[in-house]
């Protein structure tokens, strides 16, 4: 009676599936297996494509593309230094003016604020991750750059003893204001991170300082910031590579001048804004556009390298716990 | 008895000159906090204050850019539906392949080291420039004229590579909160591996699903620097993926390199328009997901 | 429940939006060229200069009335003559004269025509300072260069005795991108100072010691508009757009001329033509000329089916609109109250361009 129960026909028992049952399940796998791997043989092929694309320029210009200093289209010389200056000034300055208010507005919201403001304040403070760079550009060009001009008149003349970060002819579009627009940028991110890291600090730490007597913020600055300087660093490394890669905002900003500049107000120019401005005419001239992909070439592997070490310090922050997607893709999704 | 209340009494004070540190550095938290939202009332602000207008002047929306020198420069028509069909197509790509990558990492891939691999490289992707997906692009594709040179479908394309990484993260993160007990349960009653994934996991996790891909679109519709190497821009309003399109982001772009005033007003006015559409994906992608987790 | 319905429709109506994008075709095809007699519809794709784009921009809207699409992307003179290289375009506006280096990376023959003349002003942002502040060559140089800082210098003070300057500093306004109007820009000042010659040279695109760049002539007036001590290069029609105060400029004569279009048209005067019609006007010998004028071209394929993959419809069509422009089109230029303020072409370079226009092929057989 047991028997005929479990037993379909060709005597297999009911429980067993037939090989053909499994085909799909097969097909599945093997096509998201498939799909899955698509995705690191894309990274591959982009590597290898846009390696193609500037040997000529590596060729020809080997490593003073990097480091020599004359980026002269009409000669068709094209050593990328002032680019490659112009784009880590900029960053510095993000990161100067935009980790430490991330942070510090990370710290509030996660220790000081009161719960029920926490949530809608931490979602407005995202919100500036949902501007488009576009329009951040916009408002930078025709309200931030003019209205700032003064202030940075005045702060070139007082510190003018100051070498580079003061003196100099204040130019309306230059590094200082393409680094403060990009700090607003890299502000979500970074905030978005610190918040995930501090959140990871284990209570007992917190309440153990603050048993002890110390005050709100000896407690900050004694159990929660040493835990999560790992995973800090790391959040402003990943605002660090978003700085570097961006393109419209800085274009827009950075006052397109292919010469190093002198002084912080002077206008330079990045790797990504040369590409944006320069790659329709470089179809012309193959050194021209082999020298352009070789640009971009270099900004795709600084992103890489330092996305690569933001993610290790990271990944040690959070001292093993995973960080949610949650940050990168919008801190909603984090279970609570 | 009397232990207990010395121990309390003899906890020494706290000093002032602690208190006043305390209270001088949780100032500069909140003043930091105020500090960070700044730029973002500023930026609405001014939207409003300078988009509005253009936005109830006759014909914003339902006349093209016309690149007349002199009068009025036109519309933006062309370039809201040009952001929407890209991106709707670009949409169509990237949800299925992110999902379909997110479902092989949480599925088949707990253990396994290539798995690992796939997903330490999503995340890397989300931290690649824009500019970077839009040169791979103009390098297969538009440079090789691929089925004519600058096209709608190659900017499409672009954004959805853009788009990947979000949509396999967010959904891998929704994926794994299934409970396995319920995939469990499916399975012991025999049911096979794309049953359980087709019945039990899709259907649970759809509303986080939902909420990732709209986080997605709302991150393809911003960005310009794909655009400018695929489609290009165009004035006129055309329907044809295959041909050069206006696109938001571009013609804001654009817009902002011109001395006139009428064009900068246009500028603003998108802006606004683009902002606008960017928040009501965010909105509705939160509304989902706070719902859900009500639910 | 509702929100994800929500969320669900939204996608559901992006992503139909792009089906039925796909699914539909775009009223102008480039093959619908069905028309009989001498108003063909089409479309046609010109790409190049934004020296000439008010002008291409306008006959553009003119033409839809007679259901001729001329789409025309003003992304530099460079960028244009890459995209005609490549026949991404129907044609290309090119300030300056095609070199053989750019010959060479055509698919086949082109043919250049001459289409109009403007004036590169020299445009100025300095409140108080009225129009035709007197410039020369070798000073205007220095400026461009960074030798002269600021607007009271000796320089600019000598050959302007009675002006009241101020000591702002100057800052410099050139392109970002390929351009024919730095082309020709450059090239008047390589011919009126050696230093600049030696040091930048002329090209479509130079490394400015100096100054802060825009994209297209927009890109440089908006510049020059928001920076007080601003200076740069923008042809005319934008200067008066934005009601730019410029420089008169000495001429080869030695006399200070403003940029106007009898100023502008005097330089085409007695201009020799070659037989590509490579004209140039810049430094004309003419004393009533203005200096920095400079001369636009259409560049296109002389068989622009084989080499520039056009349909015959559009070949029609392109035709037409060539026809237009050196015909009815011409009288739309001028300094009359609607009119586009550049300088028509003299009857006999009309002549010349309608001579050599009888030359464009489809396929090896002429087209009508």
């Amino acid at each position: 009676m047991g028997a005929s129960a479990t037993t379909v026909s060709g005597g297999r028992s009911a429980l067993e599936r037939s090989p053909l049952s499994r085909l799909p399940d097969q097909l599945l796998q093997w096509i998201l297996t498939a799909l899955a791997a698509a995705i690191l043989v894309l990274i591959g092929y982009f590597f290898v494509r846009l390696i193609g694309q500037s040997s000529t320029s590596i060729n020809h210009f080997g490593f003073s593309f990097v480091f020599g200093n004359n980026w002269d289209a009409a000669h068709n010389i094209f050593h990328a230094l002032p680019l490659v200056v112009g784009t880590l000034v900029t960053s510095a300055i993000a990161l100067l003016l935009g980790v430490p208010v991330a942070i510090a507005a990370a710290l509030f919201l996660t220790e000081i604020c009161p719960r029920r403001v926490r949530g809608p304040l931490a979602i407005v403070v995202d919100l500036l991750a949902a501007v488009p760079s576009v329009v951040w550009g916009l408002w930078g060009v025709f309200v931030l750059a003019p209205k700032l001009l003064p202030a940075e008149k005045w702060f070139a003349s007082t510190f003018s003893f100051i070498p580079w970060l003061g003196g100099g002819t204040v130019n309306l579009y230059n590094y200082f204001i393409a680094g403060l627009v990009l700090a607003i940028m890299i502000l979500p991110i970074v905030s978005a991170i610190a918040r995930e890291v501090i959140s990871t600090v284990p209570s007992q730490d917190k309440e153990a300082s603050l048993a002890l007597g110390a005050t709100r913020w000896e407690m900050i600055r004694m159990a929660v910031l040493p835990y999560s300087r790992s995973g800090i660093t790391g959040g402003a490394m990943l605002g660090l590579g978003r700085a570097i890669g961006e393109t419209i905002a800085v274009v827009l900003l950075i006052g397109s001048n292919p010469i190093l500049g002198k002084h912080l107000f002077s206008p330079g120019y990045s790797l990504a804004a040369v590409i944006a401005n320069e790659f329709g005419e470089a179809a012309n001239e193959p050194i021209h556009k082999s020298a352009l992909f070789e640009a971009g070439l270099v900004l795709f592997i600084l992103t890489l390298l330092i996305n690569i070490a933001a993610r290790w310090f990271v990944s040690r922050g959070t001292h093993g716990k995973r960080v949610a997607g949650g940050a990168m893709t919008g801190v909603m999704l984090e279970e609570t | 008895m009397s232990a207990a209340r010395m121990s309390l009494s003899t906890l020494p004070a706290v000093s002032p000159r602690r208190r006043r540190t305390d209270r001088i550095m949780r100032g500069l938290l909140v003043l930091a906090t105020a500090v960070a939202l700044v730029p973002l009332v500023l930026v609405i602000y001014y939207l409003l204050k300078k988009g509005l207008s253009s936005w109830t002047s006759g014909g914003f929306f339902s006349s093209d850019p016309n690149g007349n020198f002199f009068g009025n420069p036109g519309g933006i028509r062309s370039a809201i539906f040009g952001s929407l069909e890209i991106v709707g197509l670009a949409t169509a790509i990237a949800v299925p392949i992110g999902i379909a990558v997110a479902l092989y990492l949480t599925e088949y891939g707990r253990e396994s080291r290539f798995a690992d691999v796939v997903r330490y490289f999503v995340d890397v992707m989300t931290g690649v420039p824009s500019i970077v997906f839009g040169l791979f692009i103009y390098i297969v594709l538009v440079i090789a004229k691929v089925g004519g040179a600058f096209t709608g479908w190659k900017a499409s394309l672009a954004v959805a590579l853009l788009m990947l990484p979000i949509v396999v993260r967010s959904a891998e993160v929704v994926l794994l909160l299934v409970p396995s007990s319920l995939r469990e349960a499916a399975l012991a009653l025999g049911a096979p591996r794309w049953r359980v994934i087709a019945r039990v996991v899709l259907p649970t996790s759809v509303s986080g699903l939902t909420t990732g891909s709209l986080l997605a679109v709302a991150r393809g519709m911003g960005e310009t620097a794909p655009l400018l190497f695929t489609v290009s821009t165009a004035f006129a309003l055309t329907g044809n993926l295959s041909h050069q399109m206006n696109t938001l982001p571009v013609q804001i772009y654009t817009d902002i390199q011109s001395p006139r005033n009428a064009i900068e007003a246009r500028a603003w006015g998108a802006g606004l328009t683009l902002v606008a559409l960017v928040l009501i994906f965010n909105l509705i992608a939160r509304l989902i997901s706070s719902r859900s987790r009500m639910a | 429940m509702r929100p994800t319905r929500m969320g669900a429709i939204a996608l559901a109506v992006a992503g139909s939006v792009a089906i039925a994008a796909c699914g539909s075709s775009s009223k102008n095809t480039s093959s619908g060229g069905s028309g009989s007699g001498s108003s063909a519809s089409g479309t046609i794709n010109g790409a190049g200069s934004t020296f000439a784009a008010p002008i291409y921009q306008q006959w553009g809207s003119t033409l839809k009335g007679q259901s001729l699409t001329v789409n025309y992307s003003a992304v530099g003179s460079g960028t244009g003559v890459a995209d005609l290289q490549t026949a991404t375009a129907d044609f290309a506006g090119d300030d300056g004269q095609l070199k053989a280096a750019d010959r060479s990376g055509m698919k086949g023959p082109v043919l250049q025509f001459p289409v109009a003349f403007g004036a590169i002003t020299v445009s100025y942002n300095l409140p108080g300072v009225k129009s035709g502040l007197k410039l020369d060559g070798p000073t205007i140089a220095n400026i461009f260069s960074g030798k002269i800082k600021t607007w009271n210098d000796p320089a600019i003070k000598a050959l302007n005795p009675g002006v009241s300057l101020p000591s702002t500093s100057i800052t410099v306004a050139h392109r970002s991108d390929s351009s024919g109007t730095t082309e020709g820009f450059t090239t008047y000042l390589s011919d009126v100072s050696p230093s600049w010659k030696s040091s930048i040279g002329a090209d479509k695109i130079v490394k400015w010691p100096t100054g802060t760049g825009g994209k297209g002539n927009s890109g440089v007036a908006a510049i020059v508009k928001q920076t007080q001590g601003a200076v740069g290069y923008v042809e005319q029609a934008y200067a008066i757009e934005n009601g730019f105060t410029y420089a008169s400029v000495k001429n080869s004569a030695g006399k200070y001329i403003a940029p106007s279009l009898p100023a502008t048209s005097a330089a085409a005067v007695g201009v020799s033509v070659p037989a590509d019609l490579g004209i140039s006007t810049l430094n004309s010998a003419n004393p009533a000329a203005y200096p920095i004028a400079s001369q636009t071209f259409i560049d296109v394929y002389k068989d622009v089916c084989k080499d520039g993959g056009a349909s015959s419809g559009t070949a029609k069509a392109l035709k037409s609109f060539l026809s237009y422009a050196f015909g009815a089109g011409q009288a739309t230029l001028g300094s009359g109250g609607s009119q586009i303020p550049y300088a028509p072409l003299t009857s006999a370079l009309k002549a010349k361009d309608n001579a050599q226009l009888s030359q464009l092929a489809c396929n090896g057989s002429t087209v009508s």
